[in-house]
């Protein structure tokens, strides 16, 4: 064991591995209000990546239902309940990591789900939490009756991965130049010991080939300049795909930097289970604090106040705008004259995005003449 | 058995004449006397004495664990404990020994395996862990023994595995897989349905990589490594081995079979020769693999020469 600083947590921490951070770090912002569950990113990773023989069950990609979806069955209650009732003090977590409270003989603080649990990846899809008094509509936020929301689920390419740390042959490494963890396909020997250790449960066992697989961060296309394919084929435009500093190395001028560090609108999913995951949520504006606070730890209320008064901050709001508008990774971006910029390391114009879509209101009415003598008409949908 | 259903012939054949609960009279009880007479004759294994691989002429039985030949090698039972030195740890143990008989002809050294292991599991799935045996010999001669823990850095140890997984491939034409695991699979269409073979390959990334446990065409259940500590198992380029398993009456009993040579290894296990040994019994069903396995304390190999 050895001691690392994770930042979300405040602190330092046990970590089986020595503290080596990436030259930078692959990491993705998911704005989950603007999910619809479309599922057009689960497809692309898995019509790209994972539809051979014995990848069958595997959704390197998924969405889930919030609070009642899982992929696998009850991933995330799991953990929870293994690591029972933990503290937050302040924006310092006084409670125990998946390594900390590991016990003797185990790297991780583990289970492991079971074939059946895999293979309901739409279990509770759409199923709202709470009591439908008298009508679906809620209109206050957050919703006091009931609520749902969409969860965007990849491999989180952890700063501290579980599945680095359960590897008894250290098969699984985070590459350096990106930090994507991946599995060493030549090295695995199939002992499933990283689908024990994962609390997010993103690494699978390939039924063909006897050995572990995850995703991958779609590097081939990282290395090219270009977002992962989850990211382009999100008809939502909720997805960036960036590169995060450490907090205290941010540089303002970068997407992920700005969104996660200066903004703080974007949180890590479950810090408290100690590995740093490196995807970050825009908390959906609607759900009780206690929830998202339980999923994403402090800040959740400043977020989405941020959020909320996004429109007022052309900086954030035309950042949010390109979201989705290039398939191309930003590297700068800056908003003039109502129109937001990104640039690539060139420091070149990737594309330009306005922050308000030029409208134009038909008149609802119109008048002729019809045989001589005026006559008001109505425009019909022509 | 329980519960008042009607007990059959094959049932107490299967289970023994205590389990058919005396409803079989007969054939049965007879069955029972005769299987209790030769255990009796067969001798008890020992406890605590070397293992000596009885020098024999031909051909070793290898592949046939159940052979008689095997009999004239005095049975040797190794305690078993819960591997708790290195994490993962095993937590519980499931069976508590195993019964080591070895043979040599001078050209090959054989050693069959038995266990307790009332299941077979023999399919690797999701949460699927297969049933496996394995021996540990050091790579080198020498007076102190490598550290057990497979070995060190400058002491590395020879070992070979058998896979009940492996050993189904074998017995399945050479390949297990998604259509085993779930016989009624239906499946979309497929990279090699649509890909030219070269391109369709690339979605199996682990045989594309060259891993061995990816491979089809399996052509023994038994694979050779090498190791120089835990999570440094390195397998081997040329593949000598040889073995077979079968499993009867809730045991697993596994001929394993190794050149003596150990050409591209180590030192030869020579006629005349006495070698640290020991094992490691992985049972499936307990949800054992990789580290957490079974494992017993080095015991001797005593490797007879031709009298």
């Amino acid at each position: 064991m050895g001691r690392v600083r994770n930042w979300q947590l405040g602190r330092d921490m046990e970590y089986p591995h020595a503290a080596e951070r990436p030259q930078r770090q692959f990491t993705m912002i998911m704005d989950t209000n603007k999910c619809i569950a479309c599922q057009s990113c689960t497809i692309a990773c898995k019509s790209t990546w994972t539809w051979g023989k014995g990848q069958e069950y595997m959704l390197w990609n998924n969405i889930e239902t919030k609070p009642f979806g899982f992929y696998p069955l009850g991933w995330d209650v799991n953990v929870l309940e293994r690591l029972g009732e933990q503290e937050w003090d302040g924006d310092v977590y006084a409670g125990k990591t998946v390594f900390e409270a590991a016990a003797p003989g185990e790297s991780v603080l583990g289970w492991t789900a079971e074939e059946e649990d895999w293979s309901h990846p739409n279990i509770g899809e759409d199923e709202p939490t709470g009591d439908a008094v008298e009508t679906t509509h809620v209109p206050d936020r957050p919703h006091s009756l009931m609520w749902m929301y969409y969860l965007q689920r990849i491999c989180n390419h952890c700063t501290y991965p579980a599945c680095v740390a359960a590897c008894p042959r250290d098969a699984i490494y985070k590459r350096p130049e990106d930090g994507i963890v991946l599995v060493d396909q030549a090295r695995c020997r199939g002992y499933q010991e990283c689908l024990t250790a994962c609390p997010y449960k993103k690494t699978h066992f390939n039924l063909e080939t006897r050995v572990s697989e995850k995703c991958i961060g779609c590097y081939p296309k990282l290395e090219q300049g270009l977002q992962t394919e989850c990211t382009t084929s999100c008809i939502g435009r909720l997805r960036l795909t960036n590169y995060l500093s450490p907090p205290d190395q941010a540089d303002p001028r970068k997407p992920a930097d700005f969104l996660v560090h200066v903004r703080k609108i974007a949180l890590p999913i479950y810090p408290q289970f100690g590995l740093e995951p490196n995807v970050y949520y825009i908390p959906p504006t609607h759900v009780p604090p206690e929830y998202l606070t339980q999923m994403f730890g402090p800040g959740v209320e400043e977020a989405i106040a941020m959020y909320e008064t996004a429109r007022n901050d052309p900086e954030l709001l035309g950042l949010l705008l390109l979201f989705g508008s290039t398939e191309r990774i930003i590297d700068t971006w800056d908003v003039r004259d109502g129109v937001a910029r990104a640039y690539d390391e060139d420091g070149e114009e990737i594309v330009a995005v306005p922050l308000r879509e030029p409208t134009f209101v038909r008149e609802l009415t119109f008048t002729t003449q019809v045989e001589g003598r005026p006559v008001t008409g109505y425009r019909h949908n022509t | 058995m329980s519960g008042g259903r009607q007990v059959t012939r094959r049932d107490a054949l299967l289970y023994g004449g205590a389990a058919a609960g005396g409803l079989v009279a007969g054939g049965a009880a007879v069955a029972g006397i005769a299987a209790a007479v030769e255990r009796r004759r067969e001798q008890r294994p020992l406890e605590g004495a070397p293992i000596v691989a009885r020098a024999v002429d031909g051909p070793l039985p290898v592949e046939s664990p159940s052979d008689g030949a095997w009999r004239s090698a005095r049975a040797v039972s190794v305690p078993l404990v819960p591997q708790q030195l290195v994490p993962p740890h095993l937590e519980r143990a499931g069976v508590s020994e195993i019964a080591v008989r070895a043979l040599t002809n001078g050209g090959e050294l054989a050693l069959l395996l038995e266990w307790e292991d009332a299941s077979v599991e023999d399919l690797d799935g999701i949460g699927r862990y297969n049933d496996a045996v394995a021996v540990q010999l050091p790579a080198r001669a020498g007076a102190t023994p490598p550290p057990i823990t497979m070995g060190a850095p400058g002491a590395p140890v020879h070992v070979l595995q058998w896979r009940a997984t492996w050993q189904r491939d074998l017995d399945s034409d050479g390949r297990t897989g998604v259509d085993q695991i779930y016989p009624n699979v239906v499946h979309d269409v497929m990279p090699d349905d649509v890909l030219p073979p070269e391109t369709a390959a690339l979605y199996w990334v682990g045989r594309k990589a060259g891993n061995p446990l990816s491979q089809v065409g399996r052509r023994s259940p038994v694979e050779a490594v090498v190791a120089e500590g835990v999570g440094t198992i390195t397998h081997l380029p040329k593949q000598a081995a040889r073995g077979r398993g079968v499993h009867e009456g809730g045991r697993w009993r596994v001929g394993i079979g190794i050149p003596s040579a150990r050409k591209g290894v180590g030192d030869a296990l020579a006629p005349g020769t006495s070698w640290p040994v020991t094992f490691a019994v992985w049972l499936g069903s307990e949800e054992n693999r990789g580290g957490r396995k079974h494992i017993a304390s080095w015991q001797t190999l005593e490797i007879q020469g031709r009298a």
